[in-house]
């Protein structure tokens, strides 16, 4: 089985990688990319801490070939936010004390941003079917809703701004 | 958007600020153990025994160690030191001549690429014996059910009575039964003629199944060795000098030529606190002479973790029709899976010493199956014994018809009151707690809300009290003040709780600082004081008394040193911003930043600041919370929906309300999923049916309303600033008070968890309660 | 998971090459959400797996003339499309209910009908609608009626040398309403216990069709015939509907597993095919 060249947008930068095709798209970021922000909490899409952006929609990578992600964009939770400054979600998260073990943080973050690009409005409800996909054991998921909906307010002032 | 700055008002102690790893954690930065990738690294796989009990005719590995990219194939038989009999679950690498539970590792791999493990694996033919399995507990626990342990291995349960710090009289009877690992009973008085002068005799079964800890990030370890022969392993660990002494232990290797580097950890919740991968994993590594991570899937650990275990409860009250307490009989039944390691004295004690009764007879029996052996899920055995007491005291009060918080509050032990064990309980807040919850809007009002159910939905609210005695380990801390005038806090303890700011704050409160002037460093095994599990809801308790007490200590010296330079007297000094002066003359001061840069001049005769404090403990602060739920029933489906959840929990003092917030939401979740939703579900082969996060379900955020959560303070006499574990308890009352709203909403009383929407649903269909 | 080779075909023709070549050592994968965590626990082992995101014509959806939906078109698209509205509307509310959204962006209707799991959500709105499944071959393409796709516990009609390539849904007249409803233990990331799609088709106060598929309660997708014939011709009341509802549990075959029991199974047929019978009425009548 030879490796495959798999040619793809990451996090805004155009990159080409050697790859087995054997691999998920979670494996090739985390492994031949050294994006280890992804975490496999069970491999099988039923815990979302897998979660990347592929072309601007939230997909558990684990059940993504690296391979079927070739000529597509994808972003990661290093690419949320700049190297200086936190995205209005991260920023939220750290205030209101929101990460514990930190595991899920990534992925609740890649589809809380996603929620919000989608529906700047977001309802209580609308939110935790945002991040239903997600699943967290430190949290109670409580203080992530708060945070979610007080980043929402952020940003939607961010826009108005404008 | 700016970055998180501590404020400048930050104090110290009582102060909500948020974890300093915050940043770190929200960009994806902090590593786990299977983030960290050095030169050279193989992948290990396990194979695992597919029998439930079988003995190992025969193994034959020639194939895998041919295929190419295949660096170790090892058995037991590589691993010369192993004892034959493996006392506990962490000395049972691989698989020497029998397996005892489905999952149990037999072989393991190391090689190149993960793929390529998983297909060695499948060349390794093992030849299997099956053998008659003891699965359920019940029949188990028979004389002549197929035989567990090996003769001779002693019921290893050194760390389960050091994680509940709980004395019992252990049992004059012998074991009968061969899989009877422990056994224990307390009476007092005369159960039998208590029940005969009952008007009301209520006599029920609680059963509650294994449960899995759910941690999202599956065990992992990297192992390395020197040329020197030193073992380095980062591990995913609740305990680092633990994880050192048990593989110590297992492989013969001295403890100093083993550093354990405590790597951030990705939830434990007590399924990390025993050696598991950390062995085999040190072995492909010393064999093959390079770095193996093992990382496990997410079906290996719900087949082959650490559960918390079975617990079948035959409760047995009498009480007269006015309510007063006459007997309680009780025995719990705890299903401990392969090796012993259950936590039995705290379902006797909890059971009996949550309320007065004047006589008891409890007994408990720890059993060993065929099944992956267990370890702790926070507050061992504690939900299920207060799943039991809690929806038995709830059910006596309704068919009274007393007020269930009234009846409760009527007999609730208060601090003096002997526990069943004879020792009086400590300082707590159970009545404060019960006390602030019954006060809450939801419980005033629960005749109206339930009433105001519309569209076939049924309402009920419920409530349900538990506590947890707190555990107690010794152990050390430094604290060093910086030529700049900072503070370096050293401490072994393993942060998964978010203590690490906790005890920033104790450190900045006791030695006189702002908390952002502190920064504390997890130490790993090389050069951090002694220190036990971040477990037992003891880590600010102990931990953040001897941070505290190092603290002082530090406060000590450096105004014994500023004395010296002011010529002033000590007790004349103050410390304010950094800087000490004499009272009444601000002009004669000196910085911490002078005195820091003194003790580390050449030449100097100023000493470096260097506080530290190596305590022991013996008073627990025991912590209890109660739980109220209003909810919703389908009564067609069973499904259940909730509306609000409330968590009230005595923490004595809350050193960071955020992190405090934090437990307690996140406890009282764990707690809803073992009331609704989880259980690993083995069949009569013991093959576990669910070994995916499919059909293991954990709640989801769609599932949940927001938890509210109420603090309260009662301090703790030896807590520092009074404060208390805080950990355990919230994930204690929820199974019950799930219970006693559904039995409020639809009559139905439920004694087996999880109360799926098929058992509810059922129970009205079938009019059984 | 173990090795395999990748092929990446770029048409539909290449994709029907090799499978010719090498189709019973082979599997299709689109979203993956079914098939790779079966590689992942070893119950399947192909030695070739087929990329099907390459290929445009198995993407589309179309209700130009009746309602065209390519086998690869995801769960979450179907979720959203406007052209799953009206009488189609079961079909967007079954594929809605699939994992979760991180699930849905790559799980497609294709993948969901070929895994054939009993619990497949989205197979029993089409077979309600009594779609058709468009299969490529060698020979060119057949159809086969969504009712007869599944043979058994997942197995299909199709060969190793075909695949599913669209599915066709005939516009079912006037006055048709239908939903599809589950119970799951949990809101999301979960799977049916059991699944019920209805769908009524009315004229002049009178049920002229009506269709009852039920999920998760036999080795297939199997339509609860005794409940349809005792509705069609009638009015749909609320009594009628109670007599579909009990009758459609005759339908249901269902195991105990740790999903469920055979006896719960059998209630909740019940349950549900009353909910979704009352608000296909309502649909339809709307």
């Amino acid at each position: 089985m030879a490796k495959q060249i798999l040619q793809c947008t990451v996090n805004g930068e155009p990159v080409e990688v050697l790859v087995q095709p054997y691999v998920t798209l979670l494996d090739a970021l985390r492994e031949d990319l050294g994006l280890t922000g992804p975490k496999e909490g069970c491999g099988t899409g039923d815990c979302g801490a897998c979660t990347v952006h592929v072309d601007g929609k939230v997909v558990a990578s684990c059940l993504m070939l690296a391979m079927q992600a070739r000529g597509r964009k994808v972003r990661t939770i290093e690419g949320l936010g700049g190297v200086e400054t936190l995205h209005p979600l991260q920023d939220a998260f750290v205030r209101h004390g929101v990460p514990q073990c930190g595991f899920c943080i990534p992925g609740v973050l890649m589809a809380a941003a996603a929620l919000l690009e989608e529906n700047p409005r977001p309802s209580e409800e609308q939110i935790r079917y945002g991040i239903a996909g997600n699943l967290c054991r430190c949290t109670g998921y409580t203080k992530m809703v708060t945070a979610i909906s007080e980043a929402a307010g952020m940003l939607a002032s961010q826009r108005s701004a404008r | 958007m700016s970055t998180m700055k501590t404020t400048r008002d930050v104090k110290g102690v009582g102060v909500a600020i948020p974890r300093p790893d915050g940043p770190e954690k929200v960009t994806g930065r902090v590593q786990y153990v299977g983030d960290i990738k050095p030169k050279g690294l193989l992948h290990a796989k396990l194979l695992r025994s597919p029998h439930a009990h079988a003995k190992i005719v025969s193994i034959d590995t020639s194939a895998a160690r041919a295929l190419p990219g295949v660096r170790a194939v090892l058995t037991a038989k590589d691993i010369p030191h192993l004892k034959k009999k493996a006392p506990t679950r962490a000395h049972a690498v691989l698989a020497i001549d029998r397996a005892v539970f489905m999952g149990q590792p037999v072989a393991a791999v190391a090689a190149d690429e993960p793929s390529i493990a998983e297909e060695a694996l499948d060349l390794i033919k093992v030849e299997y014996q099956v053998l008659p399995a003891s699965i359920d507990p019940l029949k188990a626990m028979q004389p002549g059910a197929p035989p567990v342990a090996d003769a001779g291995t002693e019921a290893d349960t050194s760390e389960a009575l050091a994680h509940s710090a709980v004395a019992i009289a252990k049992s004059e009877a012998p074991a009968k039964a061969v899989n009877i690992s422990q056994q224990a009973r307390l009476q007092r008085g005369d159960v039998a003629k208590g029940f005969a002068e009952s008007d009301h005799v209520l006599e029920k079964t609680y059963r509650v199944p294994m449960v899995h800890q759910g941690y999202l990030e599956p065990h992992a370890v990297l192992a390395e060795w020197d040329r020197n022969g030193l073992l380095t392993l980062w591990a995913s660990t609740q305990g680092s000098f633990n994880t050192r002494s048990e593989v110590s232990d297992v492989l013969g290797i001295p403890e100093n030529q083993i550093r354990v580097i405590p790597v951030e950890c990705g939830g434990g919740f007590g399924g990390k606190i025993r050696a598991l991968c950390e062995p085999i994993t040190a072995v492909l590594a010393k064999v093959t002479g390079r770095p193996v991570r093992y990382v496990m899937t997410r079906r290996e650990e719900l087949i082959a973790g650490m559960p918390a275990p079975q617990v079948i409860i035959r409760l047995k009250t009498g009480v007269k029709r006015d309510g007063t307490l006459m007997a309680i009989d009780a025995e719990t039944i705890i299903d401990s899976g392969a090796f012993s390691g259950a936590v039995l004295a705290v379902s006797a004690v909890f059971i009996g010493s949550m309320y007065k009764w004047p006589s008891f007879d409890l007994r408990g029996f720890e059993v060993l199956t065929h099944k992956p052996s267990v370890a702790a899920y926070r507050a061992p055995v504690a939900p299920q014994t207060i799943f039991a007491i809690e929806s038995h005291m709830e059910q006596i009060a309704r068919d009274l018809g007393l007020d269930p918080v009234e009846f409760r509050m009527r007999h609730l032990i208060q601090e003096g009151d002997p526990m069943v064990n004879g020792q009086p309980w400590q300082s707590n807040g159970a009545k404060q707690v019960l006390a602030r919850i019954a006060e809450h809007p939801h419980w005033k009002t629960r005749k109206q809300w339930v009433a105001a159910g519309k569209d076939g939905r049924r309402r009920g609210v419920g409530l349900a009290l538990g506590g947890w005695l707190g555990g107690l380990q010794p152990t050390g801390a430094t604290v060093r003040l910086n030529p700049d005038g900072s503070l370096a806090v050293l401490t072994g303890q393993v942060d998964i709780a978010g203590t690490n700011i906790a005890l920033a704050q104790i450190a900045a409160s006791a030695y006189g600082v702002d908390t952002d002037q502190v920064r504390i460093t997890t130490g790993d095994t090389d050069v951090a004081p002694m220190t036990g599990l971040s477990a037992g809801s003891k880590t600010i308790y102990t931990v953040g008394a001897a941070v505290l007490q190092a603290a002082e200590d530090a406060r000590r010296q450096t105004f014994e040193i500023a004395a010296k330079e002011l010529e002033a007297s000590i007790h004349d000094l103050e410390l304010v911003d950094g800087k000490l002066t004499v009272r009444g003359m601000p002009d004669k001061g000196i910085t911490l930043a002078t005195i820091g840069k003194k003790g580390n001049l050449y030449m100097s005769k100023t000493p470096p600041v260097l506080g530290k404090a190596n305590p022991a403990f013996s008073q627990q602060a025991p912590g209890f919370a109660a739980q109220l739920a209003r909810l919703e029933v389908d009564p067609d489906t069973g499904e259940v929906t909730i509306h609000d959840f409330v968590v009230v929990q005595d923490v004595g003092k809350a050193i960071n309300p955020i992190g405090v917030e934090g437990q307690m939401q996140g406890g009282a979740v764990q707690s809803l999923g073992i009331a609704l939703t989880e259980g690993l579900l083995f069949d009569d082969s013991g093959r576990l049916t669910n070994p995916s996060l499919l059909d293991y379900r954990k709640l989801t955020a769609a599932d949940l309303p927001n938890l509210e959560t109420i603090i309260v303070e009662v301090p703790s006499p030896a807590g520092p600033f009074g404060a208390r574990g805080v950990g355990e308890p919230p994930i204690i009352p929820a199974p019950a008070a799930i219970a006693n709203a559904i039995q409020d909403a639809t009559g139905a009383r439920l004694t087996e968890l999880p109360m799926s929407p098929e058992r509810i649903a059922l129970a009205l269909v079938n009019g059984t309660h | 998971m173990r090795r395999f080779d990748l092929v990446l075909p770029n048409s539909l023709e290449d994709c029907l090459k090799i499978l010719a070549e090498r189709g019973t050592q082979a599997k299709l994968v689109a979203g993956g959400t079914d098939l790779l965590p079966q590689m992942k626990n070893g119950v399947l082992r192909p030695a070739v797996v087929v990329d099907l995101s390459g290929i445009a014509r198995v993407r589309r959806v179309d209700n130009g003339n009746g309602l065209r939906i390519g086998a690869a078109v995801t769960a979450r698209e179907l979720e959203v499309s406007p052209a799953l509205r009206g009488p189609y509307l079961a079909i967007a509310e079954s594929a809605a209910m699939v994992g979760s959204l991180q699930v849905r962006n790559l799980a497609t209707v294709g993948g969901n009908l070929c895994n054939a799991a009993p619990s497949a959500d989205m197979a029993p709105p089409l077979v309600a609608l009594e779609a058709q499944a468009v299969i490529a071959g060698p020979g060119g393409e057949r159809r086969v009626p969504m009712a007869d796709f599944f043979t058994g516990v997942r197995q299909t009609v199709l060969a190793p040398n075909e695949m599913l390539v669209e599915l066709v849904v005939p516009a079912p007249g006037a006055h048709s309403g239908g939903q599809y409803l589950r119970h799951t233990p949990r809101r999301e990331l979960d799977i049916a216990v059991v699944g019920v799609a209805s769908q009524l088709t009315l004229a002049d106060g009178r049920c002229t069709r009506a269709r009852i598929a039920l999920a998760s309660v036999a080795p297939t997708p199997v339509r609860a015939t005794a409940a349809e014939r005792s509705l069609e011709g009638q009015a749909v009341t609320p009594e009628a509907i109670e007599r579909a509802a009990a009758l459609a549990i005759e339908a249901a075959r269902p195991i105990s597993d740790q999903r469920g029991s055979a006896e719960f199974r059998k209630h909740l047929v019940r349950v549900l095919t009353r909910r979704t019978l009352t608000t296909a009425l309502a649909r339809a009548s709307a």
